[in-house]
């Protein structure tokens, strides 16, 4: 009887989880909601709240239904719903890194909407950054948050070496390897850490308005006199100890937040994650990047890690998707000044205009540190991009592992990482 | 005396060691979940007073409590769903082998060797198609027959007596009757044991879950969790007391059946 | 003509194949059919959504790719060394437990489970920090005077793949242990008793009664570590992301930036995952031939 009852319990249980599944369908009637999908609810996410406060106000019915998907999933999720023609899986509007954006609109061009021509004021955003969404010469992304990059350092400890904050604005390259070792001879501090040479590379390469790629879309590594210049460079931090190589971002944040590294150099986002060392308030300063010496181009300035909004081809109200990003991100000042604590930086050019950007930052010894992020923004050099761009960077990335690790000779490394890019693109 | 108790000191003492490295993780977690986000990363190994901060920002963050009854209902469903499936195909497979349903079974267990990533596409396409997404029938059904599982039950099914089969048949029960009456019960631990491992497995399988759970309602403890790395800002915190709320069902389960886990075992190698 | 034991088989066999049915059709369903439609995507290629047939140019692709032969070399170095590691660590561990004046038996075992259960985004932030410059590692190796100052694990190409694989024996050796002391504990201790007075050393019946009554549990422990060790994807991603380099990157890691990191070629990554299958389906199937036997 009881084993009976038992299997009655287990096929019950499984019908009844059958009989449970609920099916969730757009509805069709509410025009005045856009569904979105993107990551981070304290940076992104609550953006996205701010700007729907803002939008209501002149449009009560409106409505934002956000669903956090992070960078990865939503491309799983538009390759599998382009592949089965299900595109109205897809939300009306997704995120996207900078880096990535090309590639996914060249991937999929089916599963996005050609913006070019609702009426969006590109003109009022900085060009490095609506060249990302660009493709040839038409858009298909709404530009967000600044990647601009910034050098940090530890006031405190660049001090003890004897130097300050200016020693290193308006460097080169050279020049701050030979401070860095200084600095680590006196202090015991390396002056900058990363996961690998990722970001350093894509930064160092971005400053010089170069990239992996000419013009024409041509593979350009193995004979590209900047990228040639930063493995050098990079090789040699490593080796003189100036730069320590970490695995994964636990470890890269926790050894600045602990003091182990007196500086860092990312993306202005990178403020959030600094101050969360709360210990050290004061300590730090921001000034611009060093330079690649002698290469065409090259500037102090540079962009790692900002995000873009793209529009899907799913999307039934492109123009309320537009307008409402034009009365926010492209038209809202009030937006980006509320939003500037969690550290996302407009790149919407009128938004530095806003007397919030001049605050001093207590945290980086009272620099204002959010105009000098929009003043280095209008000299970021527009570099090029191209849709194997993350192949390109693994592959140079994987050049530079062997040149440091194996001792290998950097231009047959380079010459094979063209090759691995090229075979990638002869698919 | 000597003799018998230095090599038990020994023994003892490896244990010991073995145990304390793999406990780490664990103390490591619960620590980490009372410090705040740059000790987390920054090698603190000492408890800290940021427990509540760290459980207010993700409550305040997060919708918790839904996802992780989410995660209970479909981890839950899954393995019910899976042991009945897996352990009547073991049974048949064993009790009524031949050389036939050898060489299917041989066959079936091309299923797990293909990785992941190459069958989701195809079986997404077959979802979309029955509209089966952001169904929870559509998130059990991958998981219910495992070939792993129909093995694992193939095996124990050889230490099970044929006698008491033969004797059953000759007093007219039914063949279904046989396996509810007297080898459902007769092989609990097997249940036990089979139960740990696919509640262990539907917990944790994520990969699936967000592909076809777009709906805000469906997501489950583990897809949150997997977000939380996404940031600018990782709030190490508050990441891993999530984690620790996410490892302790499964470590609950194997607590509850673990007696049971080690005897179900047992079985695979008679006969 | 037919007598009647031979209805009852029948009758019995057909009872089976309806027993089977269910999962059977599910396994079809859910994994044969997609396996088809990949094996049927292997022959094609393009980017994205736009795919054509291309032949066994795929296939042929595999063997010009730097990338993946890297990525199959790693692989096969982690199959190799791990999963020995892991059956032989498991079942001495099982030996060791399985002593019935044991104490705390219930603990340790379930101490040595634990990492299995343990979410992997907390071991690998967990590894990182011990196997750092200035880790817990580091600290002990230069007390111990070994090194000089310390090394940077998983910034080196070979010191990565160590750290991977300990990673791996790590999470899954106490699983594997749970099938062995399960298998022990069914062991008739008689036996062991009559060795003793035959003058059997404890090594000796270890190899000569131990092993032999665990062989059917070798093979099932044998087949799922293979088989996982080949498809190595967690450690990959989360522990090294496949880094320095791509010195400790994967196969089933590539396959997965072939399709979802890099510009996108689902026929490539399809065909790539059929070679997994030939590899793996090889090697099971002679392990069933030799293994699965019914005495």
């Amino acid at each position: 009887m009881k084993k009976q009852f038992l299997a009655a319990v287990l096929s019950a249980a499984m019908i009844g989880t059958m009989m449970l599944s609920g099916t969730a369908a757009a509805a069709e009637d509410t025009v005045q909601t856009l569904t979105v999908w993107c990551w981070d609810p304290n940076y992104n996410i609550n953006a996205l709240r701010v700007a729907e406060r803002i939008y209501q106000q002149d449009h009560p019915g409106f409505t934002l239904d956000i669903l956090e998907r992070n960078a990865q999933e939503t491309i799983e999720k538009l390759a599998t719903s382009t592949t089965s023609g299900k595109m109205d899986e897809l939300p009306d509007v997704m995120l996207f890194d900078d880096t990535m954006v090309k590639q996914e609109l060249l991937s999929y061009p089916e599963a996005f909407t050609d913006l070019t021509d609702l009426g969006f004021n590109y003109d009022e955003f900085s060009p490095s950054k609506v060249a990302f969404s660009t493709i040839e010469g038409r858009n298909y992304g709404i530009p967000f948050d600044s990647g601009t990059a910034l050098a940090f350092y530890r006031t405190d400890v660049l001090e003890e070496a004897g130097y300050t904050i200016d020693d290193f604005t308006d460097i080169t390259w050279d020049e701050f390897i030979e401070k860095g070792k200084v600095v680590l001879e006196k202090t015991g501090h390396a002056l900058l850490n990363g996961m690998g040479a990722y970001n350093q590379v894509a930064i160092m390469l971005a400053s010089a308005g170069s990239g992996y790629f000419d013009e024409d879309g041509n593979l350009n590594i193995a004979d590209n006199k900047a990228i040639k210049e930063i493995v050098r460079i990079y090789t040699e931090m490593v080796n003189g100890g100036v730069y320590m190589e970490e695995t994964g971002w636990d470890m890269y944040l926790g050894n600045i937040n602990n003091g182990t590294v007196a500086g860092a150099m990312n993306g202005c986002w990178m403020m959030a994650s600094l101050q969360a060392a709360e210990d050290q308030s004061g300590l730090w300063a921001v000034t611009n990047l060093p330079k690649l010496d002698g290469i065409e181009g090259a500037t102090n300035y540079s962009s790692q890690g900002g995000s873009t909004w793209t529009i899907s081809s799913n999307c039934q109200n492109p123009e309320l998707a537009v307008d409402f990003f034009k009365s926010t991100f492209g038209g809202s000042t009030e937006l980006y000044d509320e939003i500037l604590p969690t550290g996302a930086v407009a790149t919407w050019l009128p938004a530095a205009d806003s007397e919030k950007y001049e605050e001093p930052v207590a945290f980086f010894s009272d620099q204002p540190v959010f105009s000098i992020i929009t003043q280095y923004s209008a000299d970021i050099p527009i570099f090029i991009t191209n849709a194997y761009d993350s192949s390109a960077r693994n592959a140079v990335v994987n050049a530079i592992t062997n040149v440091i690790y194996s001792g290998a000779e950097i231009d047959a490394e380079l010459q094979a990482a063209e090759d691995t890019v090229a075979f990638e693109m002869s698919a | 005396m000597n003799k018998k108790i230095l090599p038990r000191i020994a023994k003892n003492a490896i244990l010991i060691v073995i145990s304390l490295f793999c406990v780490f993780p664990l103390f490591w977690m619960i620590i980490a979940a009372t410090n705040k986000s740059s000790d987390v990363i920054g090698g603190r190994l000492v408890p800290g007073t940021y427990l509540m901060e760290n459980f207010k920002s993700l409550t305040t963050t997060y919708e918790v409590l839904p996802a992780l009854i989410n995660s209970v209902k479909y981890s839950v469903a899954t393995s019910l769903a899976s042991i009945v499936v897996c352990s009547i195909a073991g049974y048949g497979f064993e009790i009524y082998h031949d050389k036939h349903k050898d060489k299917l079974f041989r066959v079936l267990m091309l299923t797990m060797m293909v990785p992941f990533t190459a069958t989701m596409i195809p079986l997404y396409r077959m979802y979309a198609r029955f509209n089966l997404l952001n169904t929870t029938i559509g998130f059990i059904l991958p998981s219910v027959s495992m070939i792993a599982m129909i093995m694992l039950f193939r095996q124990n099914s050889r230490a099970f007596p044929m006698e008491i089969i033969e004797s059953a048949r000759i007093d007219g029960d039914s063949e279904l009757g046989i396996f509810f009456r007297m080898y459902v019960p007769s092989m609990k631990p097997t249940y036990a044991a089979a139960m740990t491992i696919t509640f262990m497995n539907a917990w944790n399988n994520f990969m699936w879950a967000r592909l076809i759970m777009s709906d805000a309602s469906t997501q489950t403890f583990p897809m949150l969790v997997s977000n939380m790395t996404a940031g600018h800002f990782v709030d190490y915190g508050q990441l891993m007391l999530s984690v620790l709320i996410s490892t302790l069902p499964t470590i609950v389960v194997f607590f509850a059946l673990q007696k049971s886990f080690v005897a179900g075992m047992t079985g695979a190698v008679k006969g | 003509m037919k007598n009647r034991t031979i209805g009852i088989r029948q009758r019995q066999s057909m009872t089976g194949w309806a027993f089977l049915t269910p999962a059977v059709i599910l396994l079809v369903v859910m994994n044969f059919v997609p396996i088809f439609q990949a094996l049927l995507m292997s022959f094609q290629s393009g980017r994205g959504a736009q795919m054509k047939w291309s032949g066994i140019g795929n296939y042929l692709r595999m063997f010009k790719d730097s990338v993946f032969l890297q990525s199959m070399k790693n692989t096969g170095l982690y199959m190799v060394v791990t999963v020995p590691l892991m059956i032989i660590i498991g079942i001495l561990l099982a030996v060791l437990l399985n002593d019935p004046q044991l104490k705390l038996k219930g603990v340790y075992r379930t101490c040595i489970f634990l990492p299995a259960a343990v979410s992997l985004v907390a071991s690998a932030v967990i590894f990182r920090s011990l196997f750092a410059t200035d880790g817990f590692v580091n600290m002990v190796l230069v007390r111990l005077g070994i090194l000089k100052r310390g090394y940077n694990f998983l910034g080196h190409p070979a010191s990565a793949k160590i750290v991977l694989m300990i990673m791996r024996v790590w999470r899954w050796v106490g699983y594997q242990m749970l099938f062995f002391l399960s298998a022990l504990q069914n062991i008739d201790p008689g036996v062991y008793e009559a060795a003793k007075i035959d003058g059997a050393t404890s090594v000796q019946s270890f190899f000569r009664i131990t092993l032999p009554l665990l062989k059917p549990m070798i093979l099932y422990t044998l087949i799922m570590c293979i088989n996982s060790a080949i498809q190595v994807y967690d450690e990959s991603v989360n522990l090294t992301g496949g880094g320095p380099g791509n010195s400790t990157l994967a196969m089933a890691h590539h396959i997965y930036n072939t399709s979802f990191v890099n510009v996108p070629n689902f026929g490539y990554s399809c065909a790539m995952s059929m070679l997994i299958l030939v590899v793996v389906g090889v090697l099971t199937f002679i392990q069933m031939k030799a293994g699965d036997t019914r005495e």
